[in-house]
């Protein structure tokens, strides 16, 4: 079934439509939120918003090509202002600021989302391939960065026998080397 | 080929190996909420967005007052929010005040509490688990007004 087919049977109160796209969107989504630091408890409410907002939404979608990038832009912008919010910068309540967001409205929408292209399979088994060619530390840190979801930087740097003042530089290190690794396998390509 | 964008974001990088480490799957009560919440679904209700609210008039003692507004064509729902104890309470009121028999309904995707408007538009629900929800206005003879959803947390 397509995705416009699929938005348009969800859009005339069929559930299993709707449950399709839950289905094969809950994981991305998931990692996405849990990406930017947040609990267990705060990414399911991020994700659970997300698919709140797609409810009130879904109509307004029109290009079904774009619904994958709606759903990632939404999702960064409640992991994000919960993140925010988990680190004591505001205490109650979000809408106030939600001056108008509508990810649909968005100028960048012309632009391919980064994180729909780098969050499927095939893209997975690459960025790993791609870290297992990496120095120490890099693919010691990235390895546990996976594997160890909730750990603190303190944990983190001391498994990886770092200062925890290092860990963060380092890894934004590793990510940008990682970045151009595969900036230069796609120019290859 | 892909056409790849110059930059992808941090966040998107670590999701996506993790995704692909497959160590923190999504847990399953996060897709059940999701499908169960299709069962909230309002067609043709008309969306009262967010807009910027009057300030708070003053902090309770002990809890966190926060005054949310949303409108629409020809409807506004302010809503005072106040958080007591990890629970979320809710006094709103419509405007301009609608006719007689409006029902108004707050949701969450947990549980749904029906009000009766007051004379003066009035409404109040109290003890909601913090989380999302939205109010939805039932007029008689008209189409629904809903809050697009907004998340309380304590």
């Amino acid at each position: 079934m397509s995705d416009q087919h699929t938005i348009d049977a969800a859009l005339a109160g069929d559930q299993a439509a709707w449950d399709t796209l839950v289905n094969r969107f809950s994981g991305p989504l998931w990692s996405v939120a849990r990406a930017y630091g947040l609990s267990a408890a705060d990414a399911a409410d991020a994700v659970q918003g997300t698919w709140l907002r797609l409810l009130e939404s879904l109509h307004t979608i029109r290009d079904p090509g774009r619904l994958g990038s709606w759903l990632f832009t939404t999702v960064r912008r409640e992991a994000s202002l919960l993140g925010r919010r988990s680190r004591g910068e505001r205490p109650v309540a979000d809408p106030a600021d939600a001056g108008g967001f509508r990810p649909g409205s968005s100028p960048a929408e012309d632009a391919p989302d980064p994180a729909l292209l780098v969050l499927s399979a095939d893209e997975g088994r690459r960025l790993w391939l791609a870290v297992e060619a990496m120095q120490e530390p890099c693919r010691s840190l990235f390895r546990l960065m996976a594997t160890a979801p909730d750990a603190g930087v303190h944990q983190l740097a001391g498994r990886l026998g770092m200062p925890s003042g290092s860990y963060g530089p380092t890894r934004g290190r590793c990510l940008n080397r990682l970045r151009t690794m595969l900036t230069a396998q796609e120019a290859a390509s | 080929m892909t056409r790849r964008p110059a930059a992808i974001d941090d966040e998107s990088l670590i999701a996506a190996l993790r995704l692909a480490a497959g160590r923190d799957p999504v847990p399953g009560h996060v897709p059940a909420t999701a499908r169960a919440a299709f069962g909230l679904r309002l067609p043709g209700a008309a969306t009262a967005l967010p807009v910027a609210a009057p300030a708070p008039r003053g902090v309770r003692d002990g809890g966190e007052e926060r005054l949310l507004r949303f409108t629409t064509a020809g409807l506004t729902v302010d809503l005072e929010v106040t958080s007591m104890d990890g629970l979320v309470d809710l006094a709103g009121q419509v405007s301009p005040c609608p006719e007689e028999g409006t029902r108004v309904e707050v949701r969450t995707p947990h549980l749904t509490e029906a009000r009766e408007l007051s004379a003066t538009g009035q409404f109040a629900v109290t003890g909601l688990p913090p989380g999302w929800f939205s109010v939805v206005c039932h007029r008689p003879g008209q189409v629904p007004v809903v809050t697009s959803w907004t998340r309380i947390r304590p």
